[in-house]
């Protein structure tokens, strides 16, 4: 009886060191005098360069900068389980369509009487409003990114083929471009791409997801939708487009040989181009992406990242203002790009021609990409709402478009089927949804 | 607790008689050692099961009947609330969720029934004395158990991945192409990796089992002029069935809990998802979904599903028994 209880007691005392071992956090407050010390996580290149520059040109705040993998499996998770445990960083990273998600379980703080009106007027109104839900901005953009079409110049040329600025146009420059050379394809349905899609459905008018009053309206078959997939479940019918998960090396390898000429991403992708493709150089151009009506031209993102303020963050005040200079100032984007190529697309209008004049364009035979940029940023359209659990919706609709790509099912079946999955998951956060 | 412990205590000794006393001492001295040992023994045992199921299991359904509500559209964060069965409700609502029992069922029709067939013929082939070096042919068959589950499905995956594996760069050369990770093809390839740590643990069991066996049984079917694969099936196999059902329901029950292959090749191919058996799906919508109340509701539901299936296999085969006899 005795070694029960002294086995219990063991037990106990291991269970209570557990929990202690769970609940005890480190503070980011600082002691006496010295600086307030932020932490700050992100998965974006060239942070490391911001943050030392910020570090340099002030001694009130020491950022201490960690890097985080990106992705639903490194740095989202991590993030998420740190909030939970009460110590998530003083600013985080967070992409567009995952903020929603991170709001509702309480991750982000509200910064709506935070930012100051001079900021706010600074940052294009399209990219504000994504961080902005239901009145309150939880996060500051940092790049917006239109969709554009990337395409091998020199083959369009040699086939005499027009670059497409309608849907229509592009599918027969697709059949073209296929009887001209067998081999080659115009671009790649992206098995892994449901991010493709939405910026697909989004320019088309669509809307997977929608608020009205105090509850979710949810459809990823909604009527501009069922166009374009049934539209790229056209071109994947007739084998005019490759189907493939993109950033594969299968997709690179047809990118490097030339087997596919083109394919459609954010404006980001111009200078993940340049760093994958070395070899491109000269011979890649970028359109604006193909209209479904050139007379009422609209657009969908791919891509793109907002700051966070987190709610567990005891210097709210100084981690605003230090996102603050990281978003419009000329100094953190130069920082930013001293460290390699990127062609992100800053949300402050401002800083636009510094991104330009740092920028190379000799890979695009110098074609001013910026200006390009900016205009396909105007027709962002502003109706897009990302949804509450986005990472999982986005998971699931690309499980159905890998099955779709390997002849069983269909693009718009996933795209219910990713509907169907996300429904049980909103229900259980005791949200209304409706689907319309 | 005092009543409990009673017999032990020394208070009794008075109602013992002078004579008598020294055999009723040692009784009692015999029945507190015994208490004693069992409860040593019993110990880590019961303190094990407290604080790696009843705990957890407890934990879980508590987890899963609270949950966060959300004003509104929810944003800002909600508070945690009793929620009743929402979560179990949702659960149940999800089809991605049923289909995973879809996908183990197949698993189960395909495993099972090679695994036991497997094991049984490899344990009857060392038991028949067929085999010369038994203790060599043992060791080799148990080894690929003694390997950890991951590192078997790493080392698999590399096996079934195009560009990476030899295998399947052999079979071009000889104009085979083979996809191990394609649709239909995926779900033979998962359950080919279990069936090599499974067959030797099994083929053990089994012939433990063929062991035990009383010889005059076997002596007697060879007078009787049975031949080796006669006397296996028709002798030996019935007497073993015990073990032939325990090792069915011991797979049954591995089969429902399978994770770790399928998470791994999650990562190489896009025909296992996400939720692609019960386990994952409680480990995606706790870690990827960050929904803590789902993923508890749904390990309550898969260890009742467990629980019932193992309970139900139990009860047939004894019911079949009972009849046979």
């Amino acid at each position: 009886m005795r070694s029960t209880r002294t086995a219990g007691a063991a037990l106990f005392t291991i269970l209570a060191v557990l929990m202690t071992g769970c609940s005890a956090s480190d503070s980011s407050t600082s002691a006496g005098n010295g600086p307030v010390r932020l932490t700050f996580w992100s998965a974006l290149r060239g942070t490391q360069e911001v943050v030392d520059e910020y570090n340099r040109i002030q001694d009130k705040v020491r950022v201490d900068y960690q890097q985080v993998p990106s992705g639903p499996q490194g740095g989202w998770a991590k993030l998420s389980n740190a909030a939970r445990a009460g110590n998530a960083p003083d600013v985080a990273t967070m992409e567009y369509p995952q903020l929603p998600g991170y709001a509702i379980d309480g991750v982000p703080r509200d910064i709506t009487d935070l930012l100051p009106d001079s900021a706010r007027r600074k940052i294009l109104p399209q990219a504000l409003d994504l961080t902005t839900l239901a009145g309150r901005t939880y996060a500051v953009p940092v790049d917006i990114e239109p969709m554009m079409f990337f395409y091998r110049k020199d083959v369009f040329t040699k086939y005499d083929i027009p670059v497409p600025k309608t849907w229509t146009e592009f599918e027969s420059a697709a059949r073209k471009l296929k009887e001209a050379q067998p081999r080659s394809r115009i671009a790649s349905f992206f098995t892994n791409g449901s991010q493709h899609m939405a910026g697909f459905a989004w320019q088309a008018g669509g809307q997977w997801f929608r608020t009205s009053g105090d509850a979710w309206r949810i459809s990823l078959a909604d009527a501009p939708t069922r166009k374009v997939a049934a539209y790229w479940q056209g071109l994947v019918d007739q084998d005019l487009v490759r189907v493939e998960p993109v950033d594969s090396q299968q997709w690179r390898a047809h990118l490097q040989s030339g087997e596919t000429v083109g394919y459609m991403a954010g404006a980001w992708a111009a200078g993940s181009l340049m760093n994958s493709t070395p070899s491109g150089k000269g011979k890649w151009a970028i359109a604006p992406l193909p209209q479904w009506d050139p007379a009422k031209p609209s657009l969908g993102t791919q891509g793109g990242s907002t700051f966070a303020v987190t709610k567990d963050s005891n210097h709210p005040k100084e981690a605003l203002e230090f996102i603050t200079w990281m978003v419009t100032s000329p100094d953190a984007l130069r920082a930013k790009l001293s460290s390699g190529i990127s062609s992100a697309f800053p949300v402050v209008p401002e800083l636009v021609p510094v991104a330009r004049k740092e920028m190379d364009t000799s890979y695009y035979s110098g074609q001013d990409i910026f200006g390009l940029f900016q205009e396909s940023a105007r027709l962002i359209s502003p109706r897009w709402k990302w949804g509450p659990r986005m990472t999982s919706t986005i998971t699931s609709v690309e499980d159905g478009f890998a099955k779709a790509g390997a002849g069983s099912g269909s693009i718009i079946g996933a795209l219910r089927e990713g509907e169907r999955r996300t429904l049980p998951d909103l229900k259980s956060l005791g949200l209304s949804v409706t689907t319309h | 607790m005092s009543t409990v412990i009673s017999p032990g205590k020394p208070g009794k000794r008075t109602a013992a008689t002078a004579q008598a006393a020294s055999p009723a001492r040692l009784r009692k001295a015999g029945r507190r050692q015994q208490i004693l040992a069992c409860v040593t023994l019993l110990a880590p045992f019961t303190a094990l099961l407290i604080a790696v199921f009843l705990v957890p299991v407890g934990y879980a359904i508590g987890l899963s009947l609270f949950g966060e509500d959300h004003k509104g559209l929810g944003f800002g964060g909600g508070t945690t609330v009793f929620t009743g069965l929402r979560s179990y409700l949702a659960v149940l609502d999800d089809p991605s969720f049923l289909s995973g029992f879809g996908v183990i069922a197949l698993y189960v029709v395909i495993f099972v029934p090679v695994v036991v067939a497997g094991a049984l013929a490899l344990a009857l082939f060392l038991d028949s004395g067929l085999v010369r070096l038994r203790r060599t042919a043992q060791m080799l068959l148990y080894l690929p158990h003694a390997v950890p589950g991951i590192i078997a499905a790493v080392i698999w995956l590399y096996l079934y991945t195009p560009g990476l594996s030899p295998v399947i760069k052999l079979l071009g050369q000889a104009d085979v192409t083979v996809d191990f990770l394609g649709m239909h093809t995926v779900l033979p390839s998962i359950v080919n990796i279990a069936l090599w740590s499974g067959l030797g643990y099994n083929m053990v069991i089994f012939y433990a089992a063929l062991q035990a066996l009383p010889r005059e049984v076997i002596e007697a079917a060879r007078i009787d002029g049975a031949g080796g694969l006669r006397t296996a099936l028709m002798v030996k196999v019935p007497i073993i069935k015990g073990s032939v059902v325990m090792v069915c329901m011991f797979a049954l029950i591995g089969a429902l809990q399978l994770f770790t292959e399928p998470m791994l090749m999650n990562q190489a191919t896009p025909m296992v998802n996400s939720r692609f058996t019960p386990n994952m799906y409680i480990y995606d919508a706790a870690f990827r979904r960050n929904n803590y109340g789902l993923a508890s509701a749904a390990s309550v539901i898969l260890l009742i599903v467990t629980c019932a299936l193992s309970y139900a296999v139990t009860r047939w085969t004894g019911r079949r028994e009972r009849s046979a006899r």
